[in-house]
């Protein structure tokens, strides 16, 4: 009678005990590399190997019978897989886990391992039985996809911050800028206000107001630059506004009524300067000129959206341009005509019944590429 | 025209502070004195307890007038006024300074702006409209009941 445990010790399907057995002849042959380990002896040792787990780990049967499974584990396994296992023995129940194991040649592969306890029906348990698989290429892949991932998210963030930086520093920068185009601008009106007043010549007088009112135009043109909820867009209307209530209060003829009639009218920033300065002379000559001998009068600006283009309208109810003014080429009118060539704009000058209206036409976009930037 | 104002200016900018300086007489008020830091603004306004106080932000040696408008802003006698060209990175309620004036500034705007406090002070609640270069503090319009 051969010894109960005799089939275990052999891979020899025709081996006698477990003849017929087509469940224990399955588990010799598969390729699913198994052992079954007993409990029940000190260590759990080893007491059944398949032929499939031998060409895996490259052990002869009698190496490793007999031995506990921990022999598999080498210097790069991870504790805390070895410490699970090592529970789910403790607590008898099944696992599966992921595990680098080594082969008896010392090179390494990642095995998954399932095991679970073979408990009687008493509740004893006999044995764990195990199957391992080769799973290196599918863990590598694993690895190399995370250690990419990681790679990249690192690099992901490394750029997001150097973006972030030179964009606080940009943004720095412009505050800085503003900041002192504002000041300076603010200082250049100082000068000219402190001048005009050690000036006693009446002309010469005016002639520093007006250049005044010039660069206080500017100076409203840049304040407002960085209000509006587009920083490349400039409204035409609220500047309007602005500009023309100023030069009104500006000019101490509070017998001169300002009626405002204005719509949105947003243009690129570039166009601010000019159009400003225009709407400045055009405004300051009616105010110079309309209502001599503080006559009393009515002053109203128009500003208008008209497709591609916007109109700008500035009528008073004075007492019409004088010639010299329409006629001659003074500094003022020069200046207008300059401005509205580079601007494309059209203007029309027409007596009124009475006073003066002026219709100012212009684009509102820019000619060519600068549209786009 | 009703009493004058008497007004304070905090500014380090010497050109920009004449050209206040000049405007506010002009308009027939009167310059109690300037100060180029925040210090110096306080000490001067405790001393000489102004009507109003323009400030500008960015004062000398790296003072703020942020620390005058806290300084002083519990005195409801003084008007607090900002003069800057940071105006918009000034907190919402303007750390409780009554308004604040953009820099570049017009000479019509300082002139509307005292004629506007002057009515404040003397002759409550203003009649004349708010002018467009003086944002009120919330606070103080609601004060006001404009």
């Amino acid at each position: 009678m051969e010894r109960d445990d005799a089939w275990h010790l052999t891979g020899d399907l025709m081996v006698e005990h477990g003849k017929g057995d087509p469940f224990a002849a399955a588990i010799r042959a598969t390729r699913m590399p198994m052992i079954v380990t007993d409990p029940r002896r000190d260590d759990n040792p080893i007491v059944f190997v398949n032929d499939a787990f031998l060409r895996l780990t490259g052990y002869e049967r009698g190496e490793i019978m007999g031995r506990n499974c921990r022999f598999l584990q080498g210097p790069d396994t991870d504790p805390n897989a070895i410490q699970q296992l090592r529970e789910a023995v403790g607590a008898r129940r099944d696992i599966s886990v992921d595990i680098l194991n080594y082969r008896k040649d010392g090179t390494s592969f990642w095995n998954a391992l399932y095991m679970s306890p073979v408990i009687t029906k008493g509740g004893d348990l006999h044995y764990f039985f195990a199957s391992q698989l080769d799973v290196t290429d599918r863990v590598d892949a694993q690895m190399r996809t995370q250690n990419e991932k990681e790679h990249f998210e690192r690099e992901v963030a490394k750029r997001t911050r150097e973006l972030s930086d030179a964009l606080a520093a940009k943004t720095m920068l412009v505050h800085e800028v503003d900041h002192r185009v504002k000041n300076n601008l603010q200082m250049v009106a100082s000068l000219l206000t402190m001048q005009t007043r050690s000036i006693s010549d009446p002309t010469a007088r005016e002639a520093m107001k007006s250049m005044l009112t010039r660069v206080e135009a500017l100076g409203t043109v840049h304040k407002r630059l960085y209000q509006s909820h587009d920083v490349e867009r400039f409204d035409v209307a609220e500047f309007a506004r602005e500009l023309a209530t100023d030069l009104v209060r500006g000019s101490g003829r509070s017998e001169i009524s300002l009626h405002l009639d204005l719509e949105p009218v947003e243009v690129p920033v570039e166009k601010a300067p000019p159009v400003a300065l225009m709407m400045n002379e055009l405004i300051t000559n009616a105010l110079k000129h309309a209502f001599p001998s503080n006559r009393p009068g009515r002053l109203s600006i128009r500003v208008q959206p008209d497709g591609r283009y916007f109109g700008i309208r500035i009528i008073d109810d004075g007492i019409g341009m004088p010639q010299e003014v329409v006629g001659t080429r003074s500094f003022g009118k020069r200046l207008i005509e300059s401005l509205a060539r580079q601007l494309n704009a059209s203007i029309a000058w027409q007596p009124g019944d009475p006073g003066t209206s002026i219709d100012i036409r212009l684009p509102r976009e820019s000619p060519g590429a600068k549209d786009s930037t | 025209m009703s009493e004058p104002l008497r007004v304070l200016i905090a500014e380090d900018e010497a050109l920009i502070l004449m050209q206040l300086e000049f405007l506010v007489e002009d308009a027939g008020h009167v310059v109690l004195g300037s100060a180029a830091t925040a210090a110096e603004a306080i000490g001067i306004a405790r001393e000489v307890r102004p009507d109003l106080v323009f400030v500008d932000l960015q004062l000398r040696g790296g003072s703020s007038g942020i620390d005058i408008v806290r300084a002083l802003r519990d005195d409801a006698a003084m008007i607090l006024v900002f003069v800057t060209a940071n105006a918009q990175h000034l907190p919402e309620g303007f750390e409780g300074a009554a308004g604040v004036i953009a820099k570049p500034f017009t000479e019509a705007v300082i002139f509307d702006t005292l004629a506007y406090f002057s009515e404040c002070v003397h002759a409550p609640p203003p009649r004349s409209p708010l002018p467009l270069g003086l944002r009120l503090a919330p606070a103080y319009r609601d004060a006001l009941g404009v």
